[in-house]
């Protein structure tokens, strides 16, 4: 069962939403909101997997709710659904690190599909999204250290830090060390843009687009 | 455009798919239901089009190439048209009206790159020049005869949101510019704008 935490300005969509969710057999609305300010208290509360998210809340900037969410241990999936396909929605969404973009654009049941893959450990971005990263980073994998390619690997599976260090055997120190220089030289700014870049770029490189 | 009708399809789209399932038993109903789903499908797909164009893209709060970098991915997203973008990782930020200026210039030019050249990617190179910032977008498509199209445009004046070639012209001499465009049938265009940075 995906447990799903909705927030959302508009009333109306909110509601529309939480019928069709309820609807779906491998889906609960674990709580819902218009007040972005409410996100997190609600997250803690409910402990949701995926959080449905619109950028343009009133009370709080949506970047702003998912990078506080980043930070908690055992942080829900975050799904950005928006109203605008442009360049802006999808940096904001890229940069704050959330795991999707779904378009208000597009059927409510491409939502429920996104939320699906989120919650398999997908990113679900526009392919765009990709390229615009993939240009990125004055550097190429290829200098990469093999522990910080195993590091990539691991990030782009969707493991945090602790199940990476678990998994290398090494400190929650040492991997958020190794996840910092991996950063810096694929020129991202969190996993989900290192994850997307390594759908493309994973070892061994491929040729510069 | 205001995002209040996208909400409310998307809001109504959802309530009627909720509708459309309680409708199993009922064939001719459910048929219905199915109709005005994809009538407010198409209604959304056709918002979806050119949504992203009028929203103010943050100006103030955003720097010059992020600006740009935004217009190219909103440009391959709506219409697979791919661009390749030289920027220099040093561009730094510029005047608000000049900033103005590059992002309608610069979606003026894409536009038209993809209305009329027939080409599969334009390339887009902004640089800094002394005190002056350099534009230039290309592609190698069907190309024209720009003295032509420029004396087509003089009376035109603003059409469904779009300004032509003449349009940007005015816009670059009005802030004190320069404006060239090399082009011709079968080679190609390249557009070539500097504004002043401050």
């Amino acid at each position: 069962m995906i447990r799903v935490l909705l927030a959302d300005d508009h009333a109306i969509v909110l509601e529309g939403l939480r019928a069709l969710l309820e609807g779906e057999p491998d889906i609960k609305v674990a709580a819902w909101t218009t007040d972005g300010t409410e996100v997190l208290k609600l997250v803690q509360q409910h402990k949701p997997d995926v959080v449905v998210l619109d950028l343009e809340l009133t009370s709080i900037k949506g970047t702003e709710v998912i990078t506080a969410l980043r930070d908690r241990p055992a942080a829900p999936k975050v799904l950005v659904l928006t109203a605008y396909n442009d360049g802006d929605s999808l940096r904001s969404a890229l940069d704050a690190g959330a795991d999707g973009l779904a378009l208000k654009t597009e059927s409510p049941q491409q939502t429920l599909t996104a939320i699906r893959q989120v919650h398999g450990g997908q990113l679900v971005f526009p392919q765009a999204a990709r390229r615009w990263i993939e240009g990125r980073g004055a550097r190429t994998p290829g200098d990469l250290t093999p522990r910080e390619r195993e590091v990539w690997s691991l990030v782009a599976g969707g493991l945090t830090n602790p199940q990476i260090a678990e998994r290398l055997g090494l400190s929650d120190n040492t991997v958020k060390f190794h996840v910092q220089h991996l950063f810096s030289k694929l020129g991202v700014k969190n996993r989900t843009e290192a994850a997307l870049k390594y759908a493309h770029g994973s070892p061994p490189p491929g040729p510069p687009r | 455009m205001h995002d209040g009708p996208v909400q409310d399809i998307f809001a109504a789209l959802s309530q009627l798919q909720v509708l459309d399932r309680s409708l199993a038993a009922d064939p001719t109903a459910q048929q219905r239901a199915g109709q005005a789903v994809r009538l407010l499908e198409r209604a959304l797909g056709e918002i979806r089009n050119f949504i992203g164009v009028f929203r103010p893209p943050g100006f103030e709060r955003r720097a010059l190439g992020e600006i740009i970098e935004g217009l190219a991915v909103q440009h391959e997203t709506l219409t697979d048209q791919a661009i390749e973008l030289d920027l220099p990782a040093d561009l730094g930020d510029c005047a608000l009206p000049t900033k103005i200026a590059i992002y309608r210039i610069l979606q003026e030019a894409l536009a038209n790159g993809h209305r009329h050249s027939g080409a599969a990617r334009q390339r887009v190179t902004v640089d800094r020049r002394g005190s002056s910032l350099a534009l230039i977008v290309s592609d190698d498509g069907k190309g024209f005869d720009p003295q032509r199209v420029l004396a087509s445009e003089v009376d035109v004046g603003v059409e469904g949101g779009h300004f032509g070639l003449r349009g940007i012209q005015d816009r670059v001499e009005m802030l004190g510019g320069t404006f060239a465009v090399d082009s011709a049938p079968g080679r190609g265009t390249a557009l070539s704008v500097t504004l002043p940075a401050e």
